[in-house]
């Protein structure tokens, strides 16, 4: 297999850290709806929490686009 | 940019290639150096003085009974001085300044290639504007900002003392934990935002690339406008977080 192939594979592999920021986000999402439903007068602390927790669970998926870019772009 | 006589000459990893790379607008010759500005830092400045006379104009003269324009400046700075009161207590309006530059740098930065003129029938725009934080050099500009911010202020809030103690509590195993942190939190920051920039970035010029009519501006509303707003929100979030994680 030459270099070049196996890094355009490398890449499509490294983009599937998307599953675990999807499966994350979900997931805060809608633990999120569920607490705003619970306590309304709570959402701008729930809201703050959530932020934080999309932003690290994106991370992982965003490290998976700059490696995959990395590979392409090198 | 099509060629005369080579139509649709480019394919659409050239074009996509093409769009992200950063260009070389001049070069500046001072003091023995060359340093050359990119477009993206051509872009940062004149962001820069837009904020800096809008703020000069709509400051220039208050008023006690507020005109249409100074409610509006009003109410920007009262939120972001709530939010940095809400997150940092009583020392929130030390940092609401920094925070609240942050934020509204990022925001313009985001939404400035809103303002490209639109081109089509002939005609073509003279300038494209793309999003600026699509370069890591002006994200991770802004991480290090955030990140000695962190540090310093922690420092001089607790004190020598109080910030060597914060670095081994509660266990003196993790102290090479904490000091990672320093590291892993600019980096995060500023991959989080250029990632997420360029991703959208890069989805935007494929699809354009697939269907230039109907579908981008539609697609546009989430990528460009929802997505770049997010990111500023974000990104001055978590540097809130951080420094009221640094002082308490």
């Amino acid at each position: 297999m030459n270099p070049q192939a196996a890094a355009l594979i490398g890449a499509a592999i490294a983009v599937v850290t998307g599953l675990g920021a999807g499966i994350g986000i979900g997931i805060a999402t809608g633990k999120t709806s569920e607490a705003i439903a619970r306590q309304p007068e709570a959402s701008g602390k729930i809201q703050g929490a959530f932020l934080i927790g999309i932003a690290l669970a994106e991370a992982t998926a965003i490290y998976g686009l700059v490696v995959s870019l990395l590979l392409l772009f090198k | 940019m099509v060629e005369a006589g080579a139509p649709e000459a480019m394919s659409i990893s050239e074009r996509i290639t093409e769009a992200i790379s950063i260009k070389t607008v001049f070069t500046i010759r001072a003091f023995g150096l060359a340093i050359p500005i990119s477009d993206t830092i051509l872009a940062s400045w004149i962001i820069m003085a837009v904020l800096f006379l809008a703020s000069w104009l709509l400051t220039r003269r208050l008023k006690e009974i507020p005109t249409r324009a100074q409610t509006l400046v009003e109410g920007l700075v009262g939120f972001i001085n709530d939010f940095a009161e809400e997150n940092l207590g009583h020392h929130g309006k030390h940092f609401a300044a920094f925070l609240g530059t942050i934020f509204i740098f990022l925001i313009a930065a985001n939404l400035a290639p809103l303002f490209t003129p639109v081109g089509g029938f002939g005609y073509e725009p003279p300038f494209i504007i793309r999003p600026l934080t699509r370069d890591i050099n002006i994200t991770a500009g802004f991480a290090v900002c955030v990140i000695v911010t962190v540090f310093v202020s922690g420092l001089v809030i607790k004190g020598p003392a109080g910030f060597a103690k914060s670095l081994v509590s509660p266990m003196a195993f993790m102290l090479p934990f904490k000091l990672m942190e320093y590291i892993i939190k600019p980096v995060s920051l500023a991959l989080r935002l250029f990632g997420n920039i360029l991703g959208a970035f890069i989805i935007m010029q494929l699809i354009e690339a697939a269907m230039p009519v109907v579908l981008p501006p539609i697609l546009a509303m989430y990528f460009d406008l929802f997505d770049g707003l997010i990111q500023a929100v974000v990104f001055a979030f978590l540097s809130t977080v951080y420094v009221a994680e640094a002082i308490e």
